[in-house]
């Protein structure tokens, strides 16, 4: 199995290198492969199994963009095609859509591969805890950023938040799930800090037979204590 | 009508201050929110002292900004500073107000402001500082700082051209600061010991900002502190005009280059952190124009306040209150590798949980895969203690790192982990608090002392 981590120098903030640890106790026999800021995505090579990209600055974000827009019509085709199972964490899921819309109302051109796009309000930033059903699945996490993402649909959205806000105000449905990619902007370790999501990342996106998660019992524990936390009708979320 | 403002401004503020000290409370704040609420432009329309230092930047800003004021005030002149109050706008402008008389002008020689990072965009625009002085830029709190590249936009676009620059040459974010100002750059030399490949979970600006091409460090320290240049461009860091080129611990002497010169500074403390922070007070010393002679007499009068590091024994067990701040990586990095490698057969007790997220919320600790925790992994670490509301995450951080299940122990109340510890196993109990844990640390820190004295 082969799992690419995209740009980590950039793409790592609030903790989100927490799921590459997780994910190379979770298989160790996997190869990971990081990919430099200079270097062609390998998903767009060679066999990839999981692709992984976190949260990252603006300045990283547009850094970014400038080294893979000359490659747009190859990653829309791989990303069509579901060889690879992508997960975007953070604001790395606004990559993906049409554009960003900086402060002063100028855009960035992103890679089109959704017809989303994100507009920022810094200085505003927009933090908050977040509950949302994914499947049968309550994820826990939480959202630090300075922008909103608009124009996800129903159909496309990866969950629906039950506390806290979507991917917009005023909006329930969180990130964006297609073929084979999940985007949310839930960001750090989101992978530690929800097992459930975990198990079915690895059976049934990687093949992995009913995979044992390592430090299973600690795990739950944890999840099981904010699980609680969660339902406190007076919750601060910010 | 301004003119009218800012008076009555400045009066209610000093009779505010004037009370507020009756009542024996701290007027820091106060008194600035009265002058803001009267003359909202204050801050850019009262007379400036003569010198007029900012300092910033995610650590060591508190520390500088004291030590500066402590060799300004050994020097003779009359300074004020905001070492007591906040750094955000209100506090400015109290330390604004405290250096103006009741009419409204300025009776210093000179005003030390220590600026929040975030804050320095409503504050470095109006008090148009003659030098700012920026310690370093690192990751810190997400909800209030975002991350260093939001950090350093900010100071970037509000600094005024007119400030001249004070920075580290060996942090590479800060030091591509406002390139166009007139800027002197401080650092420390490469030194045995120093490192060429990050040990560190957090390690930004890897990359070459001009090609992207992964930085090769000459020499580093921590995280991202060292020297650094380019394998495929001419990029490097800065060279540093003002370089300590020699650290003599056992001495207690600090040789630097002094734009060409050498000269022997005393040591004031032997924690790297600590060297940085009396380099960049020498630099800034320097710079206003102290000579050399009377800098080297200055900082022979200045002392660090370690405020946070503390130590006492019972029962002939050592027992060290240790700051870690929560929601820092950097600060906690720096503490967890101070702790581990100490001598000595230890317990740590890890409460750094929020003490006001607990109230009505849930703190986000995704910050902790940040920190390195593997650091816990070193020999001599007998039990971690995670005390907290987060304490089962961070028992998985703790597993996660390497740290043996049997060695990790768990309690959601912090007074109760203090049961926890195996007190003959050990020589040290290391108590790691957050800034809003330390009463809590205290009070962890009595019953662990009784509990050691029971046992003598």
């Amino acid at each position: 199995m082969k799992i690419e981590i995209l740009y980590p120098q950039l793409c790592c903030l609030y903790g989100d290198k927490g799921n590459t640890l997780f994910l190379q106790k979770c298989l160790p026999q996997a190869e990971f492969v990081f990919t430099q800021l200079n270097d062609k995505p390998r998903f767009l090579t060679e066999d990839v199994d999981l692709c992984c990209m976190y949260s990252m600055s603006e300045q990283s974000q547009e850094l970014v963009l400038s080294r893979m827009r000359q490659w747009q019509a190859e990653i829309r085709r791989s990303m069509d095609s579901g060889k690879t199972f992508f997960l975007l964490l953070g604001n790395s899921m606004e990559l993906f859509g049409q554009y960003i819309q900086r402060e002063d109302g100028s855009k960035v051109e992103a890679l089109d591969v959704f017809p989303t796009y994100a507009v920022r309000q810094a200085p505003k930033r927009f933090n908050s805890l977040l509950q949302a059903q994914f499947r049968d699945m309550t994820l826990l996490g939480y959202t630090s950023r300075f922008s909103h993402t608009y124009g996800i649909s129903t159909e496309m959205a990866f969950s629906r938040v039950t506390v806290g806000t979507g991917s917009e105000p005023n909006s329930k449905l969180e990130g964006i799930y297609g073929n084979r990619v999940i985007g949310t902007y839930l960001l750090g370790p989101l992978l530690v800090a929800n097992p459930d999501f975990s198990k079915w990342l690895l059976t049934h996106q990687l093949g992995e037979e009913s995979p044992a998660l390592p430090f299973e019992d600690a795990l739950y524990q944890s999840y099981r204590v904010r699980l609680a936390e969660f339902q406190n009708p007076q919750l601060v979320l910010e | 009508m301004a003119s009218l403002r800012y008076h009555l401004a400045v009066i209610a503020a000093k009779c505010s201050a004037k009370l507020i000290r009756m009542l024996g409370r701290n007027a820091s704040h106060n008194p600035g929110v009265v002058a803001l609420k009267i003359c909202p432009k204050i801050l850019s329309i009262a007379p400036k002292a003569p010198l007029v230092i900012c300092v910033t930047g995610t650590n060591g800003k508190t520390t500088v900004s004291n030590l500066l004021t402590d060799a300004l005030l050994a020097d003779g002149r009359k300074v004020v500073s905001n070492r007591t109050g906040s750094n955000i706008v209100p506090g400015c402008t109290t330390n604004l107000i405290n250096s103006l008389n009741w009419m409204g002008k300025c009776r210093v020689d000179a005003a030390v402001y220590e600026v929040d990072e975030r804050a320095s965009r409503l504050i470095l625009p109006y008090l148009k500082p003659d030098y700012l002085v920026v310690t370093n830029l690192f990751r810190d709190s997400l909800k209030r700082n975002a991350h260093p590249d939001y950090i350093f936009s900010v100071i970037n676009t509000y600094c005024p051209d007119t400030t001249k620059l004070i920075l580290n040459a060996d942090e590479l974010c800060s030091s591509m600061l406002r390139p166009n100002n007139e800027r002197v750059f401080f650092g420390i030399g490469k030194q045995p010991g120093d490192l060429t490949e990050s040990i560190n979970i957090v390690s930004d600006y890897a990359l070459c900002p001009q090609c992207g091409t992964p930085l090769v460090y000459d020499y580093l320290r921590y995280h991202h502190i060292g020297h650094a240049h380019c394998p495929a461009c001419d990029f490097h860091s800065q060279d540093a005009q003002y370089l300590a080129a020699n650290v003599d611990a056992k001495n207690k002497v600090l040789t630097m280059n002094v734009q060409g010169n050498q000269a022997d500074f005393p040591l004031i403390s032997d924690i790297l952190f600590n060297i940085y922070n009396e380099v960049t007070v020498i630099t800034t010393l320097l710079e206003i124009g102290i000579p050399v002679a009377q800098v080297q007499a200055l900082v022979a009068k200045i002392q660090v306040p370690d405020s946070r590091l503390n130590q006492v024994s019972a029962g002939g067990v050592t027992v060290v209150q240790a700051m870690s701040k929560g929601q820092s990586c950097i600060s906690s990095c720096r503490t967890f590798d101070y702790v581990s490698s100490q001598p000595g057969k230890k317990a740590i007790i890890l409460s750094m949980d929020d003490a006001y997220d607990r109230k009505q919320s849930i703190e986000y600790v995704g910050w902790i895969y940040d920190v390195d925790y593997e650091f816990l992994t070193r020999d001599g670490v007998e039990q971690v203690i995670a005390t907290g509301p987060r304490c089962y995450d961070h028992k998985v951080r703790l597993l996660l790192a390497g740290v043996p299940e049997e060695k990790i122990s768990c309690a959601q109340d912090e007074m109760s982990g203090v049961d926890l510890v195996q007190t003959d196993k050990i020589d040290a109990v290391y108590i790691l608090y957050d800034t809003s844990t330390y009463m809590l640390s205290c009070q962890m820190k009595e019953k662990l002392l009784k509990k050691l004295e029971g046992t003598k």
